[in-house]
């Protein structure tokens, strides 16, 4: 093709023509190219979408396993809670603690005597504790009778009132040794600081 | 080409036909799904992939002032077999194969194995097992559901779960657990084994305490039975129960118990009752009722001792009654702590009625601190008759009596002042003035004693500090004072009853050294229920310390102590529940001593 005009051109004859016909105009060539893209962007959208719907779908899906493997471990947790707090509890009640106190050869003093601190005053008649009454089945507590006493209990055993050996996983804690009587000299142990 | 175009339109026709046909097809079926069977058909499909499941709302706990867990709720099991499936089931296990070292091999385990097993973790023989599925099968081949054990602890579930044995599996039960045993038992009660509050606080405050169970449901995986998230639905929101706090303390509690049951024992009583009260609040510090249950297990208890008989069982109070007297008496001015009489052994008023002392005496010439100290029922007598029936009526109904105290305790009871003062006969005008012919409970003698202490203003009786609810809204009851008697009326009688604390015929048995007390003795008669009275007494001491400045108050009574039947058995309960509640406390012991007041003239 020349890049001249063609200006020198004659003016074209005009000769009849049979009549036109509407067709539709051919498909421009240039426009083929971005509908392409926007075909590979909404298919890929698409594509995406499914995608990560199909993730997120796994991840819920394992997040729900994962829930359930937590929840299991929450409720045997609770369950060893739930134990515990109880033992916790049946030790804590003043029979419980009454009866240790006596096994150690406590008794109660019903004569309390008070210093004053602003002038150095006895208030109250110093009076020397006697032998109380045993204490232990006076007030029944149902949750302590089989309950070791600490005096009855050996070294490396947890007071419980359940059988320590009962749960396999607890008997293994415990360490398989002949019990060790504490040294009894006469005295009551001191700590060798000074 | 040609052949298909020709007739263009009835293809299409056909097609249209064919697909509308389709359509409509679809059409009915979705809305036959989705509208007419709708509900049925997402039942059906809950039911294989949802179980409706209970959420527990946790029954409130019972604690005491200081927070220390009287009353908790603890989860526990049903163990529960299927007959029909141990019948049938073929349970294999896996042991080692003796052939194969370290390798495993199924065994089939015998169900006498297993029902041994199970018993030897629930409790029963092997033979008891197998006698529940035999049983039950034979009254129901199709049997699907039997009680091995209930209300089993949590290492037994444990245990059972550990067997694994496919036809035994475990309810969840809600239980209620009482870990200070009987500490308070009488005042706490239980609650049976269906949940339901049986006695005491759990019955009285079970507005309070009761929870509400909920429900959800929610649809799971059918392989493992994993929950598919964000599919929960909560049919009906679970609600747990509030937290109840007493006023009760429960160490002193304890302490207060087991004195009371050691005397008891030493003194072979049927029963007693020791209150110990906040003289400036009318809080109930301990409220001991020996024989006492322990809510653990209330069967092995009596059944006329598992409740508080401080509140239901009222008796006639005897002697520590005349302090209500003489403060009436001082407060309508008709007398004093030195006012004088002679009391002869027996008196005879001119209404026709007869009184006497307990003991022969001459006439001797008492104040009425004296008629206190000696307990005189003729000297009494000629007080109480100074002002009318009525007022005395009136002052009585004002310090509580004659009707339930303020803490509204099961079936307590309100005392029966003997009906109205005109319908007292000549005997009962007289017997009233010093206890007799009226009975109270140990809780309103308690509170005699309270308003005495306190200045004459009467607090009302507090058991329960308030209710929790599980917002943390703190409902409290209300404490307000009313005035009985003038603080001189009142003041006076504390003086009074100092004087019988320092020289009663008791002194040296109730003796708390450091401290100025004030007490009153009481031996009463016990009706036998036909209109006369029993051999034995009911002794008792009420009073408070330190009597400069009163903070407590303790009241003992004892039925019946058959081996010393006289209130030489409630004085060393006192004593030491008293010596006990003082050094509990920190109190200071009294500086100044008690003022002195002549008993004779």
């Amino acid at each position: 093709m020349s890049a001249v005009p063609a200006q020198s051109l004659p003016a074209p004859r005009r000769i009849p023509q049979p009549p036109r016909r509407l067709r539709a105009a051919p498909d421009a060539a240039a426009r083929a190219k971005p509908r392409l893209g926007y075909a590979i962007i909404a298919l890929g959208g698409v594509a995406l979408i499914v995608v990560a719907q199909l993730l997120l779908s796994i991840a819920m899906t394992q997040g729900a396993y994962e829930v359930d493997a937590q929840q299991t471990k929450q409720a045997a947790l609770a369950l060893e809670e739930q134990k515990l707090s109880e033992d916790l509890d049946r030790l804590e009640s003043p029979q419980y603690l009454a009866v240790n106190a006596e096994a150690l050869g406590m008794v109660p003093n019903a004569n309390p005597v008070y210093l004053r601190l602003s002038d150095g005053a006895v208030l109250g008649q110093p009076t020397a504790a006697g032998g109380g009454v045993a204490s232990g089945p006076l007030v029944p507590n149902l949750l302590i009778t089989d309950v070791p006493l600490i005096t009855q209990q050996q070294t490396g055993e947890t007071p419980g009132g359940g059988d320590p050996g009962a749960t396999g996983e607890a008997a293994a804690h415990v360490p398989d040794q002949t019990p060790v009587p504490p040294p009894v000299d006469g005295a009551l142990p001191t700590p060798a600081t000074h | 080409m040609n052949r298909i175009s020709r007739h263009p339109m009835r293809r299409i026709l056909l097609s249209a036909v064919v697909l509308l046909a389709l359509v409509g097809v679809f059409i009915v079926r979705l809305i036959d799904i989705q509208v007419v069977r709708a509900a049925e058909l997402s039942e059906q499909a809950n039911d294989v992939r949802s179980r409706p499941m209970t959420v527990f709302g946790t029954r409130g706990e019972i604690v005491d002032a200081n927070g220390n867990v009287l009353a908790d709720s603890v989860m526990r099991y049903d163990i529960v077999l299927s007959p029909k499936q141990a019948a049938k089931a073929v349970v294999e296990r896996e042991v080692p194969d003796p052939e194969h070292e370290g390798q495993t091999t199924e065994t089939e385990v015998p169900l006498a194995q297993l029902a041994a097993e199970l018993g030897a973790v629930v409790g029963l023989t092997g033979d008891q097992v197998q006698g529940i599925i035999t049983s039950e099968l034979a009254e129901d081949p199709e049997a699907d559901y039997a009680y091995v054990a209930k209300l089993v602890d949590t290492e037994t579930y444990e245990a059972v779960k550990a067997l694994e044995i496919p036809w035994v599996y475990a309810d969840d039960h809600p239980s209620r657990r009482y870990p200070n045993g009987a500490v308070a038992g009488n005042l706490i009660g239980w609650v049976d084994e269906d949940g339901n509050a049986g006695a005491g606080l759990e019955l009285g405050e079970d507005e309070c305490l009761a929870s509400e169970n909920g429900e959800v449901t929610s649809l799971r995986s059918l392989k493992d039975w994993v929950e598919i998230p964000g599919t929960e639905v909560v049919h009906k929101q679970a609600h747990d129960g509030g937290t109840l706090q007493l006023t009760i303390d429960s160490d002193l509690q304890w302490a207060v118990q087991r004195i009371a049951e050691a005397q008891v024992q030493a003194t072979g009583a049927q029963w007693a009752t020791v209150t110990v009260m906040e003289a400036k609040t009318g809080r109930l510090l301990a409220v001991a009722d020996v024989p006492t249950v322990d809510p653990n297990d209330p069967a092995s208890t009596p059944e006329g001792d598992r409740g508080s008989r401080s509140f239901t069982a009222p008796f006639e109070p005897g002697s520590t009654f005349k302090a209500l007297t003489a403060a009436s008496v001082i407060d309508h001015g008709k007398a004093d702590p030195l006012s004088q009489i002679i009391a002869p052994y027996r008196y005879l008023p001119p209404n026709g009625a007869n009184i006497n002392d307990s003991g022969y005496h001459e006439d001797e010439r008492l104040t009425l601190t004296g008629v206190l100290i000696e307990s005189s029922n003729t000297g009494m007598s000629q007080f109480g008759e100074r002002i009318s029936d009525q007022e005395r009526y009136d002052d009585m109904l004002r310090f509580g009596l004659g009707a339930e105290t303020e803490v509204g305790f099961p079936a307590e009871a309100p005392g029966d002042l003997h009906g109205v003062p005109e319908e007292w006969d000549n005997q009962t005008k007289y017997a009233t003035m010093f206890g007799q012919g009226l009975t109270t409970t140990a809780v309103q003698i308690a509170s005699i004693y309270q308003t005495i202490a306190n200045g004459g203003v009467r607090m009302p009786v507090t058991l329960v500090d308030g209710c929790r609810d599980e917002n943390g809204k703190v409902t409290r009851t209300p404490s307000e004072g009313t005035r009985v008697v003038s603080e001189q009326a009142a003041d006076q009688t504390s003086q009074m009853l100092e004087r019988v604390y320092q020289d009663g015929w008791l002194a040296d048995k109730w003796n708390i050294p450091g401290y100025r007390v004030a007490a009153k003795t009481g031996t009463a008669q016990v009706p036998d229920g036909q209109g006369g009275y029993q051999t034995g007494y009911l002794v008792s001491v009420s009073g408070f310390a330190p009597a400069d400045d009163p903070e407590f108050v303790v009241s003992v009574s004892i039925m019946n102590p058959v081996k010393m039947n006289s209130s030489a058995a409630s004085a060393p309960v006192f004593q030491e529940v008293m010596s006990q509640v003082l050094k509990k406390y920190r109190t200071v012991p009294s500086g100044a001593p008690a003022p002195e007041l002549p008993a004779t003239w």
